[in-house]
């Protein structure tokens, strides 16, 4: 006994090399059984959880750079998503009108709605077409379900309509059915809504009818749709008279603008009762 | 500081071993029994960071600090410290090389031949662990040797 421990006391360093490796090879064997898996699987967290943070720490000292670059990324993708979209807006309105088939747009100026002023009181819209693309003033503005307003003073570019739905705006309408003729005009109040007056009560007009331009109007064509008569109440003299219109002005993003109406005969001889005496 | 620092010193796949440095130092130091008892310790600490192969590491880490003891410089040798600072290298580099063996012989993740494995990158691991040894004993050791 006293040998063996005298034996212990001058080796105990290799007993205790011995001693660990029996151990560590007893890890060898349990590893293999997967006894140990849970502690490997804490060991790979922990590890990877201190790399995490070491790499966050690191990128948090580029973090204006990336930022930076990011935003330019950013900048450039909305740029791109917004010219896309508007394309697409833009092609479809178009498509809208030329694939209209009650409608022939050829002869007319196309043009895209970019300013609308609007109040209770007034309405204005600009049109991105302006005198060097032939555009004049007095010109009708429409789109394939009705008549938008005239051309109310042009720029190179650009040019300022005015709408049915402007209390100055007055034309001329008849009924597709009766014949009756008015002056439409617009008092303010709801947008979808106008009335037509110097309609007799003599007259046939009925619910519903459809009002379209007049030969009367010195600068819209004639046909142009306008509305449906909603509402007839009789006056003294005339009735008075409500029509849906048939445009609606909340959507209107691209318009149609027709030539202008060139009758100067027709002018003169209405302006100017003197002429009358001249013809045989 | 090794399995997040100088583990990333990586130089074909050798990189230099702290733990050995350490445990070099304890062996010429302190003796083979701490040398050997803190290579288990950093053997389990090693293989739980690197989350596989524990025992593997154990293993490899005890048989260093056990085969550094050999170079233990005991305090009644009077050796001058330079002799003590070429224990340590040697230290260093047995304890170094045995545990490189040793792991690279039981896990071999990149397939390399064992030649390759034990001899070009076991010795390119232990170089790198003398160097990052010379740069300690520079650093913090050297007044330790002297005394």
């Amino acid at each position: 006994m006293r040998k063996f421990f005298t034996l212990f006391f001058k080796h105990n360093a290799l007993l205790l090399f011995l001693a660990y490796c029996s151990i560590a090879l007893l890890f060898m064997k349990l590893e293999r059984e997967d006894a140990f898996s849970k502690l490997q699987t804490s060991g790979i967290e922990f590890g990877a959880g201190v790399n995490e943070k070491l790499i966050n720490l690191t990128s948090l000292l580029n973090v204006d750079k990336e930022n930076q670059r990011l935003m330019l990324v950013n900048r450039d993708l909305l740029m791109k998503v917004l010219n896309h979209e508007t394309t697409a807006v833009d092609d479809r309105n178009r498509r809208k009108i030329l694939d209209s088939p009650t409608f022939n747009a050829s002869g007319f100026t196309m043009a895209r709605v970019v300013d609308r002023k609007f109040s209770e009181r007034e309405n204005m819209l600009v049109i991105n077409a302006g005198w060097s693309n032939g555009i004049k003033k007095d010109m009708t503005v429409l789109v394939p379900e009705g008549l938008v307003g005239r051309v109310i003073s042009v720029s190179e570019h650009y040019a300022r309509v005015m709408p049915l739905i402007h209390t100055d705006f007055k034309v001329s309408v008849v009924s597709d059915s009766s014949n009756c003729t008015g002056i439409l005009s617009w008092s303010g109040g709801a947008e979808s809504v106008a009335q037509i007056e110097h309609i007799p009560i003599s007259s046939h007009l009925k619910l519903n009818e459809r009002m379209l331009t007049s030969d009367f109007s010195t600068f819209a064509i004639r046909g142009i749709p306008v509305g449906k008569v909603v509402r007839i109440k009789p006056d003294k003299l005339f009735y008075s008279i409500d029509i849906r219109l048939a445009v609606d002005f909340s959507s209107l993003t691209q318009v149609l603008v027709a030539p202008l109406k060139i009758e100067p005969e027709k002018v003169a001889i209405s302006n100017d009762s003197t002429l009358i005496e001249q013809i045989p | 500081m090794q399995e997040f620092g100088f583990s990333r010193l990586a130089l074909f796949e050798a990189f230099p071993d702290a733990l050995s440095v350490f445990i070099a130092f304890l062996a010429v130091t302190e003796g083979k029994k701490t040398s050997t008892s803190f290579g288990f310790a950093a053997g389990i600490l090693e293989g739980f960071f690197s989350g596989n192969n524990l025992g593997l590491h154990m293993l490899a880490n005890t048989s260093g600090g056990f085969l550094a003891g050999y170079f233990h410089s005991p305090e009644d040798s009077h050796a001058t410290a330079k002799q003590k600072t070429r224990r340590f290298y040697g230290a260093v580099l047995t304890a170094e090389f045995s545990a490189h063996t040793i792991i690279t012989t039981g896990y071999n993740p990149l397939g390399l031949s064992p030649e390759y494995r034990i001899v070009t990158m076991g010795l390119l691991a232990s170089l790198m662990s003398v160097i990052l040894a010379f740069i300690a004993n520079r650093l913090f050791l050297k007044k330790t040797f002297a005394a």
